[in-house]
This record gives C-alpha cells, structure tokens and sequence, in this order.
C-alpha cells in the first residue's frame, strides 16, 4: 500500500519493500516541454545539479523523460536524505563555472549514444513541437544562457510541481528540502503532424514499429501484452521473421496512453516481417483473442503485483501519477482491474490503437494496401516570394517570402511559415535550416541559391524569438555544392533538404548499401583485430617493425575502406522527415 | 478429324461440379452454390468452385448482396474479394509492365488493394481459411509487396493445405524473372513441390510450368532450342512419370490442368506418342494455361499441337 503525505512542503509517497531502501524527486518537466531552439535544457539541468555530488560511494541517478524529470538513489536512508538534500540545494545554487562543460559532456553523450531505430516516429506523430521534441537532438545546447536555465528552474523546479517518494515507513530524517515555490504545471499539449490515422511512414532498415494513442486504462495494459505475445509467435516463433519483438504502454496523462511495438526483421525478410505484423494487428481487431494468452498475462501480473517489493517498484510511476493528478492505486487494485478485463475489451482496444495508429516500415516498403495513409512527406502550399532558381539545377527552387521559406522540388514543395517554426539551424558558413512545427525542413543554403546576406539575416529576425540555433562550423564536405554545369546527375546534397535523391525507394537503397558495407566492415574489423593481435603475439611470426606496419595499413586499410562509406551513408540517412 | 476440332477450356465443361455452381451464381441462389461448395471435399476442389463466378458477368453484385445478408460469410467475402483481383487484372490486362498505361495501373491497384484489405480480415476471422490466403498470393504479386511477403502467404497455405495447386501456381509466377524472381528460385520451387506430392499428384506439372515460364523469357534465338536441351526433356519426362503417367494419376477436380500442361510439355520436347496420349485422354477440355504464349493465341495453337501430335504420334 502507498502512503500519501507532505514533507517540506512536497507530496510524499511511502511504500515499505524488502530490497534496497531507495528514494528520489520527480519534477514534472522533461524534453516534451522544450521548444526545438532550447532543446536540452531539462538534461542539461539534471546534470548540473548532480555535478557537485561528484563521484561517490552511494548509487544515485537521474533521468530526463518526456514530461518528468526523476533524481534518485539507492542506499542508506541517511545516504538518500543527502543526496535529495544536496539535489535539491543544487538546484537552488547550480555551479554556473559548470555550464560550459557540462555542455559538451551532453554533446558527447549524444554523439556517443547509439540511434534508436524508432528515433524518428516521434516526430512523424507529434511533428517538431512537444512530445516530438525527443527525436530530435538537444540543438538547443548551444543557444541556452545562465538567464534561460534560472527561469526554467523557477518554472519547472518548484515544491508545487515535485513528488518525493521512499521506499520505507518514513522518510529519511536528515532530509532537508529548500525548493522554491511555484505552481504545479500542466502537461505539454498533445500535438499532432499526421491530417490522417491510420498513417505510415517510411524508417529505419531491418524494423517494423507500430506506434498508437489508446484511452489509459487495464485493458490498454493487456492489448499491450496480447500485442507482444502474438507478434513473437507470428514474426519469431512461426516465420523466423524476427528475432527480437518488444512493446511498451506508457500513459501519457490521466485519459490517454501510448502504445508501442517494435519488431526487427531479418535482412531478407523484411517485406514478411512488416506483413506478418500487418496480419497481427488485424488479428487482435477481428481475430480470436487466445483465452490461454489473457490467462498467461494475468498470471504474470499477479506474479509481479504480489512481490512484497511491487509497492516499492510503482513509485516512480506512482510519482507521475500524482504530478498529473491522476489517482494512486495500489497494486491489489491493479491486478483486479487486469483481471476483470475481457477479450472483447482488448479487441476494443485493438479497434482503437488501430485507427489511430502510426506504422514504421523497413526497405522503402509502403502500408497503403493494407488500410494505412502515407505521413505527409511534402508541404500543400508554396509562400508568395522571390524565387531563387538553384545554381546549375533548374528543377530546384528556394522561395523567400515575407510569411516563410519554401523549397521546390520534383517530388513537391516543402514550406516553413515564420509563425510555425520550431528551429533556425545557422551554421557559420551562412547555411540555415528551419524546421517547422509540422516536421518540414527548408534548408537555405547560400552555395546553391543566390540569397544575399540581407536576405540571410532578416530571416533570423522574422522567425519567432528563441527559435535560433547557432551550429558550430560543419564539416566542409556537408556543406552542399550545386551540381556541375558540364555534369548531368545532381549530387545528393544539392536536394533542397539535404536528403538523397529519388525519394523513399532510393533512401532504402542507401539503407541496404550502408548496411551491407557496415556489415562486411564489421568483418573485416574482427578479422584486422585477430590478425593484428597475433602479429604481435604469436612468436612465429617475426617480421620486422615496417612489415608489421605495412601488414597493419593492409588490414586496417581496408576496414576503413568499407566503414567510412557506410559511416556516410548512414549519416546521410540519419533523421528527420526525408523530403522530396 | 483434327480441323472440326474445338477445344472446351471453360471449368464447368469438365467438372460439373463448377457447372453448377455456376449456375447457382447466375440464378442469385446462394444457398444452391453453397451446397455445391460443401460437397467439394478439398481445397483445390472448392477453389475451382469459387472460380466460377468469374464466370458470370456482374456477379461481384450477387456477391455484395451476399455479404449484406450474412457479413460472416467468408466464403462470399473471398469470392467478392477475388472479383475485385479478377476485374484488376482485367484491366491491366497480362502485358508486361512496359506495355500497361499507368492509368490502367492506377486502376488495378485500386481494385487489388479493396481486395487485399478485404482478405486481410478474412484472413483474421480465420486464419486457416485456404482460399483467402491463395488469393492473398495474387494481390501480393500484383501490388508487388515483395518476395518474402509472398512467400510468407504461400507458408500459410501450406500449413493447412501443402498441395494445394492453385497457391503454387501462384508462387511460382511471383517467382518468375518478370516478377522480379529468378530462374534458379521458379525452378528449385517447382521441383520441391513436385517431389514433395505424392505420387500421382497434379503437382509435377509445375516442373512443366516453370520451362515454359523460362522458355518465355528467352529471346528468339535461345528459345528456338531451349526445349532440346536433354536436362529439360528428362525432367519434363520425370515429371510426368510422377503424375499424368503415373497408374495412380488423381483424375478427381484439377485434373485437366496437368494433362493439358504435360500435353503442351511433350509437344515442345517432339514426344508426339505421349502428347498424343495426353490429348486423347483430355478429350475436349483443355486448360488454356501455358498455351498462350505460343502463336497464335491459346486455341489456335492447341489445335494446331493436337492435330500434329495425332498426325505424328
């Protein structure tokens, strides 16, 4: 059972467990909150705030969702009382000579964090704004002031908008919270960059994902499960067609929920992979639901809800319960409402998820035979403006207005309002980039159109305040260059969004290409590494220092032959809504 | 003897189980149809059965009405779904792709995909519904959702029905170099399949079917002497042994379609004795399959075959 009270001022969960005490905060903030142009803030303050904890003896953490913010620990009860009481007086004092560094550890951290194949469905379904904030990189970094972080501490890190949870009969004694006060704040607004459900879009290689908003509720939880059981026996066990099938549900507030499923799918499968999971998600609407699957689900319910340590476990997700003034249950009444729910139920649930449902498909593949509506990959409208021709390319277009930016293409238009944008990328070459809230990217690159510094500059100032973003130099081989007069193909960069050419199709291309090149790279790598070591190692191999060496570039050499144009590619393809 | 002859290659003339189901459609009696349905044992059989309201012109509306009736009918929600394909198709007409207009193309997309959306919940009611999944076949292939998708529906037939003629037919058209397969996959496909039935099955012609498909695809100057190659002609032979010339040959709902292949096979290798043995034990049915792509058009060119192997054989 949870126990509700207040403790400095905070509301406060208690649930005694067997495992390790353990306690933290919860903010109600995360990446959802932030615009595109300060994007990172919230991470970037988590680590601010535990910076001055440095290394320690005891186990702490902190992790920046999308619309909480959690600081916890795991240890003595006097070593969590400190840590909460050092988090919380840091937040009050963060060490500003930090900032500069703390940044480029959140750089790094991003460049070293490997992509999730599903990073970009969020964006696909909520657009630039919101809870589609989470795809894109913390671009903000750059741009965020000592001003800005005050201000969004005072906003989001207050007593009012903070749950404590601990799990033990009281709180740690030594606790001493001074948060400053503010009000509890709402949930960002639910955006949406998709005119019509069920919609699909074109992803990563090698997965399938299945992405829907469902009313929050036990039956939701179960269709989740009945989701994951039945495309493991559908992709895995009968077809072979993937290896790994997962889901997730994830309330977003107190009415709605969201559920996920991924599937990978075999390099020659993927077409099977992305029918096959087709087929499941029509089964669970219209199909029998296993009564043997309802029974599994519930068992394994109940066996998590019964461990003494499931109060414990809850409190996080109990913490954002209350940040969003939804009820706090304990899990005997859980597991009843999991119990009570029928098939029907979860069929109604399928009905539901299905209509609003966003599939990611692999290999340039479509979903429109099977019901689903492509995601919008171009702009309807085109802003009133000077055109810019694009140098040595007659079929592409920049056109500067006073309302916007478009780029005109073979494959449709691509348009930005002032008013709607999200983002100006500027890098110090004197490219820009605008993302609007709907995803769309225009990219104003003054090497291929001739936009004069004037015209450069008034676009900084015509977009909505906070949206600027100033990259750090890019490397010169990205910056695009017009295609060459003698020539008659087009170089990929000179694509008004700096996407390949040819649209989704040839993107898959690309996919095959990277991944068929990374693959052997990869190979080739082990190969170069055994090779190397026994060179070294392996007394019978006594060659002089510059046989060694030349053996080693051989070798290494020709890794690298195969890494670095798929390391390229796979840049190339790496994000956003691919235009035309 | 041979020039007054025609021959028959409509379904219900050889199986009169199709001819009366054929009627029950063109009467609007449903239930007439479906005691035809019923009485047809297996898959193969009461696919024949389905097909034969693509025999009677505007029967997708019978259908439809139908299904307005009793929504759970799958076996009216599969024959309207296969209209739809059968209407598609019809309009993209069985050029290749070069010579379809994109009009046309638009068109037969269209009327593929209402299908498969349509099968894709018959599929779902039940999952072991052979006729569903066969048809499956063709709107993958014609929709192009690629090889292993395809495959994947075959699988599903297989599961219940590991013969079933018309999915196989299927297949290996989707695994023809024009569908964007290869020659070593229709082959291998047919073979596999072909030693798989049990002796006496229809299923060896595919053997038959998938020379033919490759003998196609050649041009002119290969063609010409594709079928003296001597691995052709002992494996059309083998696989004739295997079902037309087998003693245990299955004579039951299907039948006619091996024969007429084997008697086209052994027209095109110069087995006149044995063409002439398959002509005269085919009588007037005919299967117009295979005889397409010869001069002339199906019929003339069976005509054509016949009298010479009866002249020669």
């Amino acid at each position: 059972m949870i126990v509700q009270t207040v403790i400095d001022g905070i509301p406060t969960l208690l649930a005694p467990g067997p495992g390790p005490a353990r306690g933290g905060i919860t903010f109600r903030v995360g990446r959802a909150d932030e615009t595109l142009g300060r994007a990172g803030i919230t991470h970037l303050i988590e680590h601010l705030a535990l910076h001055r904890l440095g290394v320690t003896d005891y186990h702490y953490n902190g992790t920046t969702g999308a619309t909480v913010t959690h600081f916890f620990s795991q240890g003595s009860p006097e070593a969590i009382g400190e840590y909460l009481t050092s988090v919380c007086a840091a937040l009050r004092d963060l060490p500003w000579h930090r900032l500069d560094v703390e940044k480029e550890i959140l750089r790094t951290e991003s460049a070293s964090r490997s992509q999730s194949p599903i990073e970009s469905l969020l964006l696909w379904r909520y657009g630039a704004r919101g809870y589609g904030v989470s795809s894109y990189p913390e671009w903000g970094l750059t741009e965020i002031t000592e001003d800005d972080i005050r201000a969004w501490v005072a906003r989001y890190f207050t007593r009012e908008n903070a749950v404590l949870w601990f799990s033990g009969i009281s709180a740690p004694a030594n606790l001493r919270l001074d948060l400053p006060s503010g009000t509890r704040m709402p949930l960002p607004p639910l955006t949406s960059a998709l005119p019509k459900t069920p919609a699909w879009f074109c992803g990563a290689p090698r997965v399938v994902a299945f992405h829907s908003h469902v009313p929050r509720s036990a039956a939701a939880q179960v269709f989740t499960s009945v989701l994951e059981r039945e495309l493991f026996r559908a992709l895995r066990q009968e077809g072979g067609y993937s290896y790994t099938v997962a889901t997730d549900y994830n309330p977003i507030d107190t009415e709605l929920s969201a559920v996920l499923a991924v599937a990978d799918a075999n390099p020659d499968k993927q077409e099977a992979a992305l029918g096959a999971f087709i087929d499941v998600l029509a089964k669970l609407r219209w199909g029998t639901i296993d009564q043997s699957d309802l029974d599994a689900i519930r068992t394994k319910a109940a066996e998590s809800l019964r461990d003494p340590d499931s109060e414990a476990n809850r409190l996080p997700m109990a913490a954002f319960n209350v940040l969003i003034g939804s009820p706090v249950l304990d899990s005997k009444q859980v597991l009843h409402e999991i119990e009570a729910v029928t098939a029907a139920e979860v069929q109604q649930v399928a009905e539901q998820a299905f209509t609003a449902g966003l599939l990611q498909t692999p290999n340039g593949r479509g979903a429109d035979w099977a019901g689903f509506t492509a995601a919008p990959t171009t702009s309807e409208t085109v802003v009133d403006g000077v055109r810019y021709p694009m140098r040595g390319d007659n079929d592409h277009a920049l056109v500067i207005g006073p309302s916007g930016v478009s780029t005109i293409g073979p494959g449709g238009p691509a348009t930005v309002h002032f008013a709607q944008t999200a983002a100006l990328l500027i890098w110090p070459d004197g490219g820009r980039m605008l993302i609007g809230h709907d995803g769309m990217t225009c990219r104003v690159e003054p090497t291929l159109f001739p936009v004069d510094a004037g015209t450069l500059a008034r676009l900084d100032t015509a977009v909505p305040p906070g949206t600027t973003v100033h990259l750090p130099a890019r490397d010169p081989e990205s910056i695009p260059q017009p295609p060459q007069s003698s020539g008659t193909s087009k170089p990929a960069a000179a694509r008004s969004d700096g996407q390949p050419a040819g649209g989704p199709r040839f993107r898959g291309f690309i996919y095959v290409l990277s991944t068929v090149l990374g693959v052997l790279a990869g190979f080739c790598g082990m190969f170069s590494l055994a090779a190397s070591l026994k060179l070294f190692t392996d007394p019978a191999l006594d060659y002089d220092a510059g046989t060694k060496a030349a053996v080693l570039v051989l070798y290494w050499g020709g890794t690298a032959v195969l890494a670095v144009p798929s390391f390229l590619l796979a840049r190339r393809l790496r994000r956003r809504r691919p235009q035309p | 003897m041979a020039d007054d002859f025609t021959p028959d290659f409509r379904l219900r003339a050889a199986y009169p189980e199709v001819a009366a189901a054929e009627d029950a459609i063109r009467a609007g009696d449903w239930p007439a149809f479906r005691a035809c349905y019923d009485a047809v044992p297996k898959w193969q059989g009461r696919q024949l059965i389905m097909g034969a309201a693509n025999e009677v012109a505007g029967s997708e509306t019978f259908l439809k009405s139908v299904i307005e009736r009793d929504p759970e009918d799958l076996v009216a929600t599969t024959m309207y779904a296969n209209r739809l394909i059968n209407i598609g198709w019809e309009i993209r007409t069985d050029k290749r792709a070069k010579y379809v207009s994109a009009e046309q193309f638009a068109a037969f997309h269209k009327y593929l995909r209402e299908a498969e959306q349509i099968l894709i919940w018959v599929c779902a009611r039940d999952p072991s519904f052979v006729p569903a999944w066969t048809n499956r076949l063709a709107t993958s292939r014609g929709l192009e959702l690629g090889q292993a998708e395809t495959r994947r529906r075959y699988d599903h037939v297989a599961r219940h029905d590991p013969h079933n003629m018309s999915a196989q037919n299927s297949l290996l058209q989707e695994l023809c170099p024009k569908w964007h397969g290869s020659l070593e996959a229709m082959h291998a496909f047919a073979s596999e399949r072909a030693a798989a039935a049990p002796p006496g099955a229809h299923n060896a012609v595919l053997i038959v079917d998938a020379h033919v498909e490759h003998w196609a695809s050649l041009p002119n100057t290969e063609s010409e002497t594709y079928f003296d190659r001597p691995n052709v002609r002992q494996e059309i032979m083998a696989a004739a042994e295997r079902s037309v010339l087998h003693p245990d040959f299955d004579r039951g709902m299907g039948w006619v379609y091996p024969m007429s292949m084997f008697a086209l096979g052994f027209c095109l290798i110069s087995e006149w004795t044995l063409a002439k043995r398959c002509f005269l034990e085919l009588g007037p049915y005919a299967d117009d399959w295979g005889w397409q792509y010869l001069k002339g058009g199906a019929e003339a060119a069976f005509i054509r075959c016949r009298a010479w192997a009866m002249e020669r054989g």
